[in-house]
Formats: structure tokens, C-alpha cells, sequence
């Protein structure tokens, strides 16, 4: 196969995932959860699958349906697969959600919500992991690679949270008390470091190299990052269920898994100054001037992280090293490259079938970077000042910090739908003989 | 007459824009070799990124565009990535006006 097809639902899964994001955005303002309450409460449970799996995850799986079929040169495994998927995860976190609501009181206790949320996600993340793992299983190539250890990975998760659903509700026995007692970073570190992370790298890797004309990175040094990530999964993970079989702790699990996610992250850094010096374009689109504060997040996240260790201020802080990671690096990554494939894939949906029989625009000409660089740059500094609130522990400005972020996101939004409705395009090639508007949540059949 | 159609069907071709870098294929050095026989044509084309969903969408463009040529019967796209594609390719007035390294 030599060119991809336009995945259908990509767009959807965008929606939902943007639609998750204000939710969340929402509760930060509104001062549910975490820095209000402590980061194990019901509420903080709320807002961290919001976030991790409503947002991230969905947004993360949109991007995947559209683009392993490109890392592979491959046609997905099922087209069919991704909109019953999408049904299943947003029914499981629904249930999710109001069992931990349940919880934490603000509903009637009916914990049996917990384990159908996560059969239903199970069910759903099931399907994007046979999907795209079987795409990129034919031809496990480069940057595909990262996107097998994090489905890997994203099993992993699946499985502790799985478990700890059927602990709360006293489903599990005494194994899923031991294991929901000390396995809570494992589950967090499988999907934050392992899925997220992970897939982010591999997928950031093609789409700089795409749109900046770069050279692929090396093999053998992208192979380097990914073998040191994932033994920081797995270390994790597989060392860490040792440690709490022979109830040993998990502090020294816990700091190999950190020394190595810190070699994943330098190594990391040392591919993208290689993809990013080695640039055929030399003028940088606004996707990518953000997705480099989005590295410098990661970075920051890196320091922050290793200054607390050394300051003994690690467990204290955990909420901004992780605020910092979330929401500078995955979504602010997520974000930027959004921008940017909703506009790709509008051009190609809208023009791609009158090219050859009349002019069309350009993919910049869907955009208005000008206009949509401030909304961007205001979500930024909302977050590395939302992280600050957090590290000196004032949940009040955390909250106005929530509200910056919101105001940015809300602008970013407004400009991705101009750019769905091509209200940004010259209204001379806006719509040639043959050409119609795209559907603003999924791409047409 | 062969030279002349080649020549219409270059310049119809100019009607086909790379999205992402905005400007024909052939100024930008997509199209490897184009070839008529008795009105059957065949052009030999790449793209920067194989894989990528817009090649589908090149292609069709890119024999609508030849079909439309008086003197063609028939259209043969060949998507070729070997050679792969290289910034060299593109004239050098392009490549000046779309801030290219100049390099390869």
C-alpha cells in the first residue's frame, strides 16, 4: 500500500476527547479533586480518568487509527472496529466515573458501576489494541514499534485498573486489596510512561520528520529510546508486582524505573535536536513551534522531578511533577499536532477529490496561525503556572490557572472548527465546482 | 507531436499542488518521467512520505488532470519512492520562496 486512507472517526474521537478536556478544565475551576483534596480521593479518581482516559487516551487513539496505517504503509486491520470502540470506552468511563462518584458519596454507592466500567473499557481499549496492534504487528517498523510497547503497555494499565475496580468492589479478595494498596504508581506509570509517553514519542517522531521534510531518525538510536522506556515499563510493572508479592516496598523498583525513564527522556531529546537540525523546511508552522514548548515541558518535568527527589520532596510534590507532565507535555503535544491533522486531513476530505480539475488551496490556508498562536501560548503559560501554584501549594491560584488554561483551550478549539468549516480559506478557492464543506465530526464514507 | 502533448500534459499537471508545501508537482519535482505512446500516457511520480493519506488523492489529480489533455486516451500512474523524493528536485525559485535548506 502506498498512500493511507482518511480514517473515519478520527474526527470523533478528537471531539470526545476535547469535550473530555473541558470537563475536566472544569472541575480544576470548580476545585474537585486534587490540590482541594488529596491526590487518592474519589473526586481526584474523577478528575484523573477524565483526564487520562476521556482526554488523552481518546485523543491518542484518533490519532492512532489515522496514522499507524501511515507508520506501516499498511491499511488498518478493521476499519470497522474504531466507532464501536469509541461506544464502549466513553459508556465505561461514564460508568467509571459515577461508581468512583459513588465512592467518594456524591452518588448512591452502587460500586458494581466500578467493574462495568471496566469491562466496558476493557472492551473498548480491546479493540483499538487488536486493531492497531495487528496493523502494525505486519510491519513493526521505526516508529511503530513505540506504538507496540504502548498498547503493550496500555494492556498493562488496563489490567491493574481493571483490578482495582473489582476491588472497591469487594470482587477481588485479599490479592486485589494487597494489589490496590501498593500498585497505584505501577498503574499510573504503565499509562502515563508506557502508553502515553511512549506512543507520543513514536508517533511525534514521523509527524516531525513528515512535516519538516527531516530524515527519518535513525533506527538504531530510536531503537535505543524505546529499549530504555520500555525497561522503565517494565521494570516497573513487572518488578513492581514482585516487590508486592514479597511485600519488599517498591522504593528501589520505583527509582531504577525513574533513573531509566529519565536516560528515555535525554534519549529522546537527543532524536527530536537530530530530526529538528536535519530539516529540510526551515521555517517552523505553529504545530510545531508548540510541540517544542511541549518538549521543554517534558524537559522541565524532568528537572522538576529530579530536584524534588533530591530535595526529598518527591512523594509531597507528586501532583505537579505529574500536572506538569499531563497537561505541558502530552497535551500540550496532543494539542499542537491536532491543530495540525485536523487541518491535514480537512484539506484532504474537502479538496483532495477536485485536485487535478480545478486550483485548490494550500493545508496553511485553512489555518490562521497568527490568530491561533496567542490561544496556545495563553494554555502554556496557564499550565507552567498552574504547576508553580501547585509546587508552593496554593490551591486558589491553582484554580485561576484552570481558568487561563480553559480561555486558551476554548480559543484553540474555535480555531480547529474554523478550520473544519474552511472559514478561514480565500472565499475564491473556498469551495471549487465538486468541493463541499467536511462534516465537522467525522470524515464522510 | 509526442514532445508537444508531454509539454501539455506538464503544463497540466501544474494544477496539482502538493498540500503541504503548497506548490505544484512539477515545480516541485514529483513527476520522474512522462511517456506517450499512441495516446496511451504514463507518468512516473513520487511524494515526499509514502504512506501518507494525500498520495491517494495526488494520484487521482493527477490523471484527471492528463485526461483532460486533447490527444490522451488513456492514463498509467506509477507511484514510485525509489529514487525517493529529495528538496533538490524543486526549481530553485520554489525551494528560495519556501525557505529551504539548501542541502541535498
Amino acid at each position: 500500500m502506498i498512500g493511507a486512507s482518511i480514517s473515519r472517526w478520527t474526527m470523533s474521537y478528537f471531539a470526545a476527547a476535547l469535550a473530555w478536556l473541558f470537563v475536566a478544565l472544569a472541575l480544576m475551576v470548580a476545585g474537585l479533586g486534587f490540590p482541594a483534596v488529596h491526590l487518592a480521593s474519589p473526586d481526584t479518581l474523577v478528575l484523573v480518568h477524565v483526564v487520562c482516559i476521556g482526554w488523552l487516551s481518546l485523543a491518542m487513539c484518533g490519532a492512532l487509527f489515522q496514522f499507524v496505517p501511515v507508520l506501516v504503509a499498511r491499511p488498518l486491520f478493521s476499519e470497522k472496529w474504531a466507532l464501536p470502540a469509541l461506544g464502549l470506552l466513553t459508556a465505561g468511563l461514564v460508568s467509571l466515573l459515577a461508581g468512583f462518584l459513588g465512592l467518594g458519596g456524591r452518588l448512591p454507592a452502587w460500586l458494581w458501576l466500578l467493574p462495568l466500567g471496566a469491562i466496558l473499557l476493557a472492551g473498548g481499549f480491546g479493540l483499538v489494541v487488536v486493531d492497531l496492534g495487528m496493523t502494525a504487528w505486519l510491519r513493526p517498523v521505526g516508529p511503530a514499534r513505540f506504538v507496540l510497547v504502548g498498547l503493550a503497555s496500555l494492556c498493562a494499565t488496563v489490567a491493574f485498573g481493571a483490578m482495582f475496580a473489582f476491588t472497591h468492589a469487594g470482587w477481588a479478595g485479599s490479592i486485589g486489596e494487597t494489589i490496590l494498596a501498593n500498585g497505584v504508581p505501577l498503574h499510573a506509570i504503565a499509562g502515563l510512561g508506557g502508553w502515553l509517553t511512549l506512543t507520543a514519542m513514536g508517533v511525534s517522531y514521523r509527524l516531525l520528520s513528515m512535516f519538516m521534510l527531516s530524515p527519518d531518525v535513525d533506527d538504531r538510536k530510536s531503537n535505543m529510546t524505546l529499549a530504555a522506556g520500555a525497561l522503565a515499563i517494565a521494570v516497573a510493572v513487572v518488578g513492581g508486582i514482585v516487590a508486592i508479592w514479597l511485600v519488599s516496598g517498591l522504593n528501589v523498583v520505583l527509582s531504577i524505573a525513574a533513573v531509566l525513564g529519565l536516560a528515555t527522556a535525554a534519549l529522546y531529546g537527543r532524536d527530536l535536536i537530530g530530526i529538528f537540525s536535519g530539516r529540510k523546511r526551515r521555517q517552523l508552522e505553529l504545530n510545531t513551534r508548540m510541540a517544542v514548548l511541549s518538549f521543554v515541558s517534558l524537559a522541565a518535568a524532568a528537572f522538576l522531578g529530579v530536584v524534588l527527589v533530591l530535595t526529598g520532596a518527591f512523594a509531597a510534590h507528586v501532583g505537579a511533577f505529574t500536572f506538569l507532565a499531563v497537561f505541558g507535555w502530552l497535551s500540550g503535544l496532543v494539542l499542537a499536532k491536532l491543530y495540525k491533522i485536523v487541518a491535514f486531513l480537512t484539506w484532504l476530505e474537502a479538496y483532495g477529490p477536485v485536485m487535478g480539475r480545478t486550483p485548490t488551496p494550500r493545508v496553511q490556508d485553512l489555518v490562521a496561525e497568527a490568530r491561533a498562536s496567542k490561544w496556545f501560548v495563553i494554555y502554556y503559560v496557564a499550565v507552567w503556572f498552574g504547576t508553580l501554584t501547585l509546587v508552593a501549594g496554593q490551591p486558589s491560584a491553582f484554580r485561576a490557572a484552570a481558568a487561563m488554561m480553559t480561555i486558551g483551550l476554548a480559543g484553540i478549539v474555535r480555531e480547529v472548527i474554523r478550520t473544519r468549516r474552511l472559514a478561514d480559506v480565500a472565499g475564491s478557492l473556498r469551495l471549487p465546482n465538486g468541493a463541499c464543506t467536511p462534516c465537522l465530526l467525522c470524515a464522510r464514507a | 507531436m509526442t514532445n508537444q502533448v508531454i509539454d501539455r500534459i506538464r503544463d497540466a499537471l501544474r494544477v496539482v499542488i502538493d498540500p503541504e508545501l503548497g506548490y505544484n508537482i512539477i515545480d516541485l519535482g514529483f513527476v520522474y518521467d512522462i511517456s506517450v505512446i499512441d495516446g496511451a500516457v504514463r507518468i512516473v511520480m513520487t511524494a515526499t512520505t509514502p504512506g501518507c493519506p494525500a498520495i491517494r488523492f495526488l494520484e487521482e489529480g493527477v490523471a484527471n488532470a492528463a485526461a483532460r489533455v486533447p490527444g490522451v486516451r488513456s492514463v498509467d500512474i506509477v507511484m514510485t519512492f525509489d529514487p525517493p523524493w529529495t528538496p533538490s528536485r524543486i526549481e530553485p525559485e520554489v525551494r528560495a520562496s519556501l525557505g529551504f535548506a539548501a542541502v541535498n
